[in-house]
Formats: structure tokens, sequence, C-alpha cells
């Protein structure tokens, strides 16, 4: 707490020492911010693969097939302000929506479909099977996140104090969330130091999707006879058929749906600009973050260690659960994923580049992060353009990351029933990964290549190789093109 | 890690009475030099979001929007 008072003390001493140096700006020359219309597109292909799906309760398979596309348009209104219009959409494939409703591999979507559970309940006890190691397939597994962003920012005439005013909007198939946010930049001392300041605030509003299995057992008011369980068997760790009007059978007497479906985020970014040299230059970025409401995801499944467990499918499948061979047995949840209502995360950041040469720049990134969760984690990145050419520029990077769990993290089967918060996401464990890259980039300064009045400024591919020591692997190709309308 | 922040603070303090004149910043334009994230890492960024519990501090976000911790 102590670096945050510090941190914000040094910088109010700061600007106010800036206003005596403001006068020193040059204001002889007005040049436009953007002289014009600039666009940039980027996708993305993204693959990932592992064995501790947090849908399935920290075991399973976590494949996911990720193909995004987004643009950018940055239009000059006059010569000090400049709207931008960015919108994405990212169409994915993952086990985490499909095995919402592992129970039919054929096709049956996310269990929150009427015609789902009917379609489930037509069929014969035997025909229902399910395993976490396996993708349920059909309309369920697909879904799409959108976008929206709509940004306006005004320069002063000497071009030494920024300010900018966004609006937000993204979409997906269980939130939709709304953010409006502002910025102010202060450039000083000959723009050789810049502050800015950042608040942003998004409001998401959960359409909580439930485990299938969960989500009957509410809506039929704990009747297993009902639902979708009335024409399924409930077995119990020992193979046998449990009777569904007895005690000894699968009961989660914790679990209930989520009342309050808000999450709130508010975050105040501190940044700070300094050109060290006539070949090098830092800045660092200091972020504090309040969110409130339900933080959780509540597709997310939990196992207790000290619950009996119980199964829908092949019985002598069981003993083999854990193991990916496993493609016709399914444990029941215990619950869903609990976590506080409020977190406090407070992440400072710095980069450092410097120019080498005409053929090398070296740029690095640290990050400390913690939060009221129990997570610390370091974050060192590393990248080395190197020039090619005069029209090509290669980029080798690295980036190393480490995190210590969340307080209320176990694995599979080893939270406990007597806890008020639990999660099995193995997002939320201990764990360090490395991401290896290689990217070229294209640079036309003089713009020769055009498609009618779009010409190309430049053209990038990008490609990371990330591995994390739990297990999880996941691949990225990147194609960005950037291009100015006259 | 206190005492790295407080020396990187107190350096920015030291250093920013050295101005680099405009006409001396060749090098500090060249566009690799940048001190913001590359706009073509945006959607490596997006996944280390959802895949990590750590975010923010790099100009982007820091959570919220987004079906990510």
């Amino acid at each position: 707490m102590k670096i945050f008072i510090t941190i914000l003390s040094l910088f109010f001493i700061t600007i106010s020492f800036a206003q005596k140096q403001s006068s020193d700006s040059t204001t002889a020359y007005k040049k436009r911010v953007l002289e014009t219309i600039e666009i940039d597109f980027l996708s993305s292909y993204y693959t990932q693969d592992g064995d501790n799906a947090a849908v399935t309760g920290g075991i399973g398979t976590e494949e996911l097939k990720d193909i995004a596309s987004d643009i950018v348009i940055s239009i000059p209104l006059n010569d000090d302000d400049i709207l931008t219009i960015n919108a994405t959409v990212s169409a994915y494939t993952s086990a985490s929506s499909s095995n919402l409703n592992p129970f039919d591999q054929s096709g049956a979507s996310r269990g929150d479909d009427d015609d789902d559970k009917q379609s489930l309940n037509s069929k014969l006890a035997s025909s229902v099977t399910g395993s976490p190691w396996v993708e349920s397939t059909g309309a369920s597994q697909k879904d799409v996140w959108i976008n929206g962003n709509i940004a306006y920012s005004h320069s002063s005439d000497d071009r030494n104090k920024i300010w900018s005013a966004n609006l937000n909007f993204a979409n997906e198939y269980d939130y939709t969330s709304f953010g409006v946010g502002g910025s102010y930049s202060w450039l000083f001392n000959q723009k050789n130091t810049e502050f800015g300041v950042k608040g942003n605030a998004f409001f998401d509003t959960w359409n909580p999707k439930y485990p299938t299995e969960l989500d009957s057992y509410l809506e039929t008011n704990k009747n297993l006879n009902a639902g979708f369980f009335s024409p399924i068997d409930i077995i119990d760790q020992n193979g046998n058929i449990t009777d569904k009007n007895g005690t000894t059978t699968w009961s989660p007497d914790k679990y209930s749906s989520i009342e309050d479906k808000s999450r709130n985020t508010f975050s105040l970014s501190l940044s700070f600009s300094q050109i060290l040299s006539k070949n090098a230059q830092m800045s660092i970025f200091l972020d504090l973050v309040q969110q409130d409401g339900f933080l959780s995801s509540p597709l997310q499944r939990v196992y207790f260690g000290d619950r009996a467990n119980f199964y829908v499918g092949n019985a002598s499948s069981i003993p083999n659960y854990t193991s990916s061979s496993n493609r016709d047995v399914f444990q029941l949840a215990d619950d869903i994923e609990r976590l506080p209502n409020t977190r406090f995360k407070t992440p400072i950041g710095a980069r450092f580049n410097y120019y080498i040469n005409e053929f090398f720049v070296v740029k690095t990134y640290y990050r400390y992060y913690t939060d009221n969760w129990g997570v610390n984690a370091h974050t060192a990145e590393i990248e080395i353009p190197i020039k090619i050419t005069d029209k090509f520029t290669l980029y080798p990077t690295y980036r190393y990351y480490t995190q210590t769990a969340v307080d209320y993290f176990a694995p599979f089967e080893e939270n406990l029933s007597t806890q008020e918060f639990y999660t099995s996401d193995y997002d939320l464990s201990s764990f360090n990964a490395n991401q290896y890259g290689l990217g070229l980039k294209y640079t036309d300064i003089f713009t020769k290549i055009h498609l009618r009045k779009l010409h190309m400024k430049s053209a990038e591919v990008r490609y990371n190789h990330y591995e994390r020591n739990t297990g999880l692997t996941s691949n990225i190709i990147s194609f960005g093109f950037q291009f100015q309308f006259e | 890690m206190k005492r790295i922040v407080y020396i990187l603070i107190a350096g920015c303090f030291f250093t920013s009475c050295v101005a680099v004149k405009e006409y001396e910043k060749v090098n500090l334009s060249d566009p690799d030099m940048n001190l913001s994230a590359n706009k073509s890492s945006k959607f490596e960024t997006s996944a280390q979001l959802y895949r990590e519990s750590a975010s923010g501090a790099n100009g982007g976000k820091s959570g919220g929007g987004c079906g990510c911790n």
C-alpha cells in the first residue's frame, strides 16, 4: 500500500513540476494528428489442448479452436480529432461450451434448451453416455464472441495534451457487456515525459448456463424421476444402479442457481513514459482494478472429495474415469464453481526499449501482479526486432509467466463441501508458462501496393507457441495488414 | 520488489530533467521503439487474458467485458 501512496504522491508532484516546464513546448507548427484514414485488419487462428478442463471439474479435454478477425478504422475528423471504430468477431469451438451437456455426443446443445432435454428424454437410458474426454458435437460446441468499440480523441494545439473517451459493447452466448472509459495524457519536458491517466468501467450481465445435470435437478425440484434423469440410471462408485427415490443416490444439495447476475469492473490506470537518451525510453504502468458481482463461471463443475460419487453411462469405465481412455461414463457434478463476489487486482508493469543500431532494437516488458484472491504473478517478455532489409523486419519473441494459485483452488475431487469457496479451474492454479514466437513484417512507407484507394502500409504474420507446465499447449498464428485510404 | 519500484521511480525523476531535442529523436521514432504493445499481438494478449489470472498494466484490458478471469 505504501508503494501506491508513494507512486500517487510522486505522480502529482511531477505534474506540478511539469506545469513549470510546459512553456518550453514548441507550438510554431501544427501538424495534423492523423493525415488520412487508416484501416487495420487483423485475423488469427488459435488452437489449444490440455487435460484439465474446468467445465468438467479439472479433468477432461481442453480442446479449443478459434478464428478471430478484427478491424480498426481511424478517421481524422479535423487537424486535432480522431474517431476510431473497432469491431471484433471471434468464432470458436470448445469443450467448455459443448461439455455443459456431455451426455449427448450426437449433437444435443448446451443443456439450456428444452428441445435438447426432450430429445434426451426420448432416448433409452443405455444410450445416454458422456465423458470429460470427449467433446460433445453438434451446434452446442460453437459460439461467437462479438465486440464493438468506438473512441474519440482530441489533441491540444501544442500536441501536449490528449484526451479521449470510448464506449464498448461485447456479447457472447452467456453474457452481455457495456463499457465506458476515458483517458487523459500529458506530454512535457519537450515531449520527453508523458503522464497518462485512464478510467474504465465495464458492466457485464450473465445469461448463466449451468451444467445439464444440475440445471435439471433444480428444474424438476430435485425429482430424479422427472426431466433429464427420467429415463436414465444413476450409478454409484461400485457400478450399482441407485434407487432414485432413496437416500443413497446423487444429491447435489449445495447447488443453487445464481441470483446476482451482474459483474462490474472498475479500473484506474496510471502511466508514466520517459525518454532516457537518444536510444532508450521506458514506461511504467499501474492499474487499480475493482470487480464485484458474480465473478465465478457458472458453467464450471466442482467435485467434492468428501462426497460419494455418482455416474451416468457405462459402469465398467468408472475405474478409468480420469484416464483419457474413458469414452462413455460421466460423473455427476456436486456444484458449480464458487468464488468471492469482490476482487481487487493490482498489476504494475514496465517497458524498456533500446535502439542498438539500424538493424537491432531490444524491447522488454516486465509485470508484477497481485490480487486479494491470493494470486501473485510475474510476467517477463523480450522481443528483438531485426531489420533484415529496409522493408522486412523479423520479430523473435520470448515470454515467461508464472503465478501462484488462488486461495480457493484444488484439483479434481480435492475440494471439500465444507468450504465456502472452491474452484478446479486450472487457469487459477499455480503454474508457469513459456511462449516462443516469431513474426515477419513488411513495411512500405511509400504505400506502392494498393487496391483502388486502399494503399498498404504494412503486412505482418506472427506465430506463437505457448506451453504451460500443467500440460496445456496452444498455438496462434496472426495476420495483420495496415492500409491508408486515399 | 519494493526497492526495484523505488529505484525505477527515482530514476524516472532524475532523467526527466535531461531532455532529448526533437531533431535527436530519429532512433526513438522508429516504429519498433513504440512503448505500447504491438497491434498485431492483440489476439495473443486476449488468449493470455483467458488462460492466466494476471492481467493489466500493459495498456490493454484488465478484466471485464469478456468471459475471462
